[in-house]
């Protein structure tokens, strides 16, 4: 434990109620933000127009009697605070979210979500275990042998990652994998061992520059406070120094994004997924957006605003497990 | 006290003694003449030490530490190079065509490799890839440099007040996990679809939800700033709400603003690209996303379409992000000698 990790002097009943607290009002703020974006995405859906609610098979065989009959018997035509409402009822008392018309037609919606998300979450744990084991050692290598050759080889890969656009990044690393190593350039899911390969690197690539990058300045930052000049005037060997001390309150920081970033690779990514050809979540949604499949979108935008929502106060939880100087509830209540 | 008051009183009669003098007994005393005595010194390095005076300026520092930073400085005359030489490129010196929608698709060209009269090559349809490069370059920059100057601008302004107005606090804090929490791309291809993909609704639609993240960046700042002694002392004596906000703390913030705005074009051009990945970019006007998408099909077996609008790219954005940092560095007054 490092000098200045002692914990607060308030007794542990009274943080416990005061954690519990603040806890709830988290919760329930989270849930008024869900609830916000979902309204918004849905009163911003409801401003197209009606073709849209039809296959393309449908608008051309249907009059527009036979058209206004079936929109009627979906609800469609009600008015939209009336449609929000059954939304909502929906959604709360039964967890039903529709069915999907135009992606694949009447196939529930949590059905359709289920196939895909399986296969972007694997791809991105995966990426995100491959991050970790390179990036936090690459981080803690570039603080511990500051201004050598690695630190300079990382920083000049940490640049090129955060500056160059993501599509350059993943054409380079296609043409590699398909020219040099002979990879296979698309997915398929006959052999989603050998296909996954160039995706996962992709998704990796990023996350390892940024963990790399944030570790690198967290742990130079630490460096040269005061507590570390009394370990080096002490004695303390430089060893301990880094992975006793310097290391352990640089993952702090680290620890605030982590959920997120967990909890997001259910959503899959956008670009990697596309330019891959993988048929997880990240495709999903700009296939239910271009074609206006109402629906799903709606059920993805809840997904995606729960998760991030979620994760954002998991990270804060984790940080403060990390840290008992963070303190979370108390006074003022606000850390953000 | 006291002895300070007699102090006081000493140095006002010496004054006075020395303002009995009459410009003729001065002139007799010190040998000098009138204008000799009451002209300008000049400025001595030593003697400023001496006195405790120096001639630092601020901004004089900035520039000095900012062109230590070889890299930087580098990257940005051959960034400046090519961004001129996009003009020079599209005009009638270097090509036949005089607009994009000249460029004619010819069969016989298609692929083609980089010769003579295809400096670039053509694309898949044929069509002279030099004037799309160039052409898209100069639609890539442009569309950043409105983003970032609009969303630096807006955000510093919503950032102050966030940060300074407790009452906006609840507020802005909705909207920024209203933003935060969905992918913006979501936002982004919903208004793509509604609305239209013209240059315009891009520039307002990135503009309007990429300030928050300044905003917050800002805010983080003003709450730093906001309650120190000097400001309770402007707001004793009763200075407004605006003069506090620029005069008293928009100082502090100009390194944090331009490493925004600096990096903000690399951010910009990312989206664009990925944008136009997703089909959400204007087909009529060709950013340089647009030509990556389009290389995607074919840049396997022929990379000429890949290399040249990659190259400008990344040159575009390594050099924001590392000029954006050189920079921030230089601007702070902690760095300076």
């Amino acid at each position: 434990m490092t000098p200045s990790r002692q914990p607060t002097r308030q007794g542990p009943a009274n943080n416990e109620t005061s954690m519990i607290k603040y806890t709830i009002k988290r919760l329930l703020q989270s849930l008024l933000t869900v609830f916000i974006v979902v309204t918004i995405v849905f009163l911003l859906l409801r401003l197209m127009p009606t073709d849209y609610y039809f296959t393309e098979d449908e608008l051309i065989k249907l009059t527009d009697e036979q058209k206004e009959d079936k929109l009627r018997a979906a609800g469609l035509l009600d008015p939209t605070l009336t449609q929000l409402g059954r939304f909502y009822f929906n959604l709360l008392t039964k967890g039903d979210l529709g069915t999907s018309r135009r992606i694949s037609n009447g196939q529930p919606v949590l059905e359709l979500i289920g196939e895909k998300f399986g296969i972007s979450m694997r791809m991105g744990l995966i990426a995100l275990g491959i991050a970790l084991l390179i990036g936090i050692p690459m981080g803690i290598l570039q603080a511990r042998y500051k201004n050598g050759i690695f630190d300079h080889f990382g920083t000049a890969y940490t640049i090129f990652i955060n500056a160059v656009p993501r599509l350059v990044a993943y054409s380079l690393i296609y043409m590699l994998g398909v020219k040099v190593f002979k990879l296979p350039s698309m997915y398929s899911v006959r052999d989603p061992m050998r296909t996954s390969i160039l995706p996962i690197v992709c998704l990796a690539v990023g996350s390892i520059a940024s963990y790399a990058l944030w570790m690198r300045r967290y742990m130079v930052d630490d460096l040269t406070k005061d507590y570390i000049k009394l370990a080096m005037i002490k004695g303390v060997s430089t060893r301990d120094i880094m992975f006793k001390h310097v290391m352990r309150n640089a993952f702090v920081p680290m620890a605030q994004n982590l959920p997120v970033t967990f909890l997001l690779t259910i959503g899959g990514s956008l670009l990697v997924e596309s330019f891959f050809a993988v048929p997880g979540m990240g495709p999903l949604l700009t296939r239910a957006i271009t074609r206006y499949d109402t629906n799903v979108v709606q059920a993805l935008v809840l997904l995606y605003s729960g998760l991030g929502i979620l994760g954002m106060f998991l990270g804060d939880l984790l940080m403060s497990l990390f840290d008992p100087r963070i303190r979370l509830a108390g006074k003022g209540g606000e850390t953000r | 006290m006291k002895s300070k008051q007699r102090a006081l009183a000493e140095g006002q009669e010496q004054d006075a003694v020395i303002l009995r003098y009459s410009t003729e007994e001065l002139e007799a005393v010190t040998g000098a003449s009138e204008a000799e005595l009451f002209s300008f010194v000049e400025y001595q390095p030593e003697e400023a030490e001496r006195v405790g005076h120096s001639e630092y300026s601020y901004w004089k520092s900035v520039w000095k530490s900012f062109l230590k930073k070889k890299s930087a400085v580098v990257m940005l005359i051959i960034f400046l190079t090519v961004f001129v030489f996009s003009f020079i490129a599209i005009s009638p010196l270097c090509t036949k065509y005089s607009h994009y929608s000249e460029l004619k698709s010819s069969r016989s060209n298609k692929f083609a490799t980089p010769d003579s009269e295809y400096w670039f090559g053509a694309d898949n349809i044929g069509r002279d890839y030099w004037y799309q490069v160039w052409y898209a370059t100069r639609h890539s920059v442009m569309l950043a440099a409105i983003v970032g100057v609009g969303e630096v601008l807006v955000g510093v302004v919503m950032g102050l007040l966030w940060g300074y107005v407790r009452k906006l606090d609840r507020i802005f804090t909705e909207i920024y996990n209203i933003i935060y929490s969905v992918p913006t791309i979501i936002y982004m291809t919903l208004i793509a679809l509604m609305i239209g993909k013209t240059f315009l609704v891009m520039c307002v639609s990135l503009i309007a939800f990429n300030w928050i993240y300044t905003a917050k960046s800002i805010r983080n700042l003003v709450f730093m700033y906001r309650d120190r002694e000097y400001n309770l002392a402007s707001r004793c004596l009763g200075a407004k709400l605006g003069t506090i906000l620029t005069k008293n703390i928009l100082p502090y913030l100009i390194s944090v603003v331009i490493l925004r705005m600096a990096l903000s074009i690399p951010q910009t051009i990312g989206y664009e690209t990925t944008l136009a990945y997703l089909g959400l970019l204007d087909v009529k006007e060709p950013a340089l996303g647009l030509l990556l998408r389009n290389s995607r099909e074919h840049f396997i077996n022929y990379p000429h379409l890949l290399i040249f609008p990659a190259a400008i790219v990344s040159l575009i954005t390594v050099t924001f992000y590392l000029a954006g940092n050189a920079f921030s560095d230089a601007a702070d007054p902690r760095n300076h000698v």
